[in-house]
């Protein structure tokens, strides 16, 4: 009764529609090997008549990525160092108990994660500017964002210590380590792969925190990338090609990342979004 | 004093500590910030008293203030636009597509898989490539569409008033899309599959499936994702700044980035704070939503 080539056909439809799902991204990748007159040939072209990838090294100088780039995984390392090490114990505990005190827990962390950063920028940027913290505007950046990235984290860092056996944890106990060696020895080795796995989505999202830094950082050598791609893009935008190229530059790391961790990524947020 | 200790090395101490830490950072960062944000919006804040806590109260003046604003139902619409299309587009094709992968074929959760790629890229990256495909005339998707033969003149997404809003909408549809099907997947996984054998053993069609199996076992998801979708679209921040700029004439501003707008470009930070105030409470309605949805889960 199976008819066998039904899967091929199925296969074959969803390659199509991951194509077209993904045409944005290679539009970018095209756009960007394209000449500054090709890119506005009418009808575009969709493949380039002559690849070009001078602007890469143009952009990369004369929009200071490196600046830019350095400033991003500055603060992508201090939002995920303080999501990870404030988190990790949050959610372990949040994991190990069930009672009221918890569920409360989990409630205020599931309404903080809810809070647009839109709504939280304007107070966060009049109390850091009343303690002087805008002096320090990458530190103001990391401790704002690590707020908003915290609570996904536990969420989803939760669920891997969920399915941590308690049986192993007591079983330490009960052959003499302390509640903190247990945990540094048998918890935590446990659930590191989860762990991992969040960091790294924690510090991708991060690498492209906006809003926050926006608001927040005045001097262009303290910007990270996000807002340096802002400076020369807007509704009328014509240089395509480098603007192209800048994202090209910016998002291929977090691409070529994603792509090696695709599977565990899934897996990690199949197992804890909806928990 | 020394029991102490113990208790943090070696008791529920360790616990609290650990909890303590962590809520401590987050009522500092998020809590009070929020409370902040509810006191500044009664508050009269201006350039001389942006530095003070003490400030003359204002009384719901800001509000009044907000809503006699010539903007403001614009925004008003262009937010329901926004968040219902947005949440409409990206559920929908989000549950066809996790139906669609939900087949059994070779490569399907790989595939499915890829989609993901735009969950994790910067918003404003995603803005900069939709500006760039929406532009009006070198844009690819006005090349495509009158290709198909959808339209016959260029339509100019973002300086158009009657498209602006809709510019934006494509573009969060496309963002949101992956994360709806992959939550919508992993509800459609945890149906059991002999239900539908039953279904098809009694003669049920593929239609009636659908409404009779699959609707109601996927209630507490899709009462899940949607507010998710309402909660999302209401964070959309970074698609704005990228391809509109809320323009032409406020006519594609919704109330996140004109909250933010009053704040840092006008630097009216008490009008900001009223706006985001008035948002909050949407955000509170659905958050209430997707906790119950969830309640039962989050007992475990």
């Amino acid at each position: 009764m199976t008819r066998p080539f039904i899967p091929w056909l199925l296969l074959a439809v969803a390659l199509a529609l991951a194509a077209v799902y993904l045409f944005p991204l290679y539009w970018m990748y095209v756009t960007s090997f394209k000449s500054g007159s090709e890119i506005f040939a009418n009808p575009p072209t969709f493949w380039p008549r002559d690849i070009d990838a001078s602007i890469y090294p143009d952009v990369w100088t004369r929009r200071t990525m490196h600046v830019f780039l350095w400033n991003s995984t500055l603060i992508a390392a201090g939002v995920t160092a303080i999501t990870v090490i404030f988190g990790t114990g949050c959610a372990y505990v949040l994991a190990r108990y069930r009672n009221v005190w918890v569920d409360i827990g989990l409630f205020s962390i599931l309404m903080l994660q809810v809070l647009p950063a839109s709504v939280m920028v304007t107070p966060l940027f009049v109390a850091f500017n009343q303690f002087g913290l805008l002096n320090y505007p990458r530190t103001a950046v990391v401790l704002a964002a690590a707020a908003k990235a915290m609570p996904f984290f536990v969420v989803l860092v939760r669920a891997t210590f969920m399915t941590v056996p308690r049986e192993l944890e007591e079983a330490a106990l009960v052959d003499g380590n302390s509640r903190v060696g247990a945990f540094f020895s048998i918890v935590l080795p446990l659930a590191r792969n989860g762990i991992l796995v969040c960091a790294i989505l924690t510090f991708m999202s991060s690498f492209g925190e906006y809003i926050y830094s926006k608001s927040i950082i005045q001097s262009p050598a303290l910007q990270p990338a996000s807002v340096g791609l802002s400076g020369f893009l807007g509704p009328n935008s014509t240089d395509w090609n480098s603007i192209m190229a800048y994202s090209a530059i910016y998002v291929t790391p977090i691409l070529a990342v994603f792509v090696l961790l695709q599977r565990r990524i899934v897996s990690g947020l199949t197992s804890g979004a909806l928990k | 004093m020394g029991r102490f200790f113990a208790g943090l090395r070696d008791g529920v101490g360790f616990d609290i500590l650990l909890v303590t830490v962590a809520m401590i950072f987050l009522v500092a960062m998020a809590g009070l910030p929020l409370i902040y944000n509810v006191l500044m919006s009664f508050q009269q804040v201006d350039m001389f008293t942006l530095g003070s806590f003490i400030r003359p109260f204002a009384g719901i003046q800001n509000y009044i203030d907000v809503v006699r604003a010539p903007e403001f139902w614009l925004v008003t619409r262009n937010t329901v636009i926004f968040v219902f299309f947005s949440m409409a587009g990206q559920f929908v094709l989000g549950f066809a597509l996790a139906l669609f992968f939900a087949q059994n074929f070779p490569g399907a959760s790989t595939i499915r898989g890829l989609f993901l790629v735009s969950w994790v890229m910067p918003g404003l990256v995603v803005g900069a490539i939709w500006s760039w495909i929406l532009a009006g005339d070198f844009g690819v998707l006005n090349t495509i569409l009158r290709n198909l033969g959808i339209i016959q003149s260029t339509v100019f997404w973002k300086s158009d008033p009657a498209f602006s809003i809709w510019a934006v909408v494509i573009a969060n549809i496309w963002l949101g899309l992956a994360f709806n099907m992959l939550l919508l997947s992993v509800g459609l996984a945890a149906i059991p599959r002999d239900l539908y054998e039953a279904a098809e053993l009694d003669g049920a069609n593929a239609f009636q499936r659908f409404w009779t199996i699959t609707l109601p076992m996927m209630r507490s998801t899709i009462g899940a994702v949607l507010s998710l979708g309402l909660i999302g679209t209401l964070q959309q921040f970074d698609l704005f700044p990228a391809i509109t700029e809320g323009g032409p004439a406020n006519t594609s501003t919704v109330a996140q980035y004109w909250s933010w707008q009053m704040s840092f470009q006008l630097y009216d930070f008490a009008k900001g704070a009223t706006i985001s105030v008035m948002m909050l409470v949407l955000v509170l309605f659905a958050s209430i939503i997707y906790v119950r949805s969830t309640r039962h889960e989050v007992r475990g």
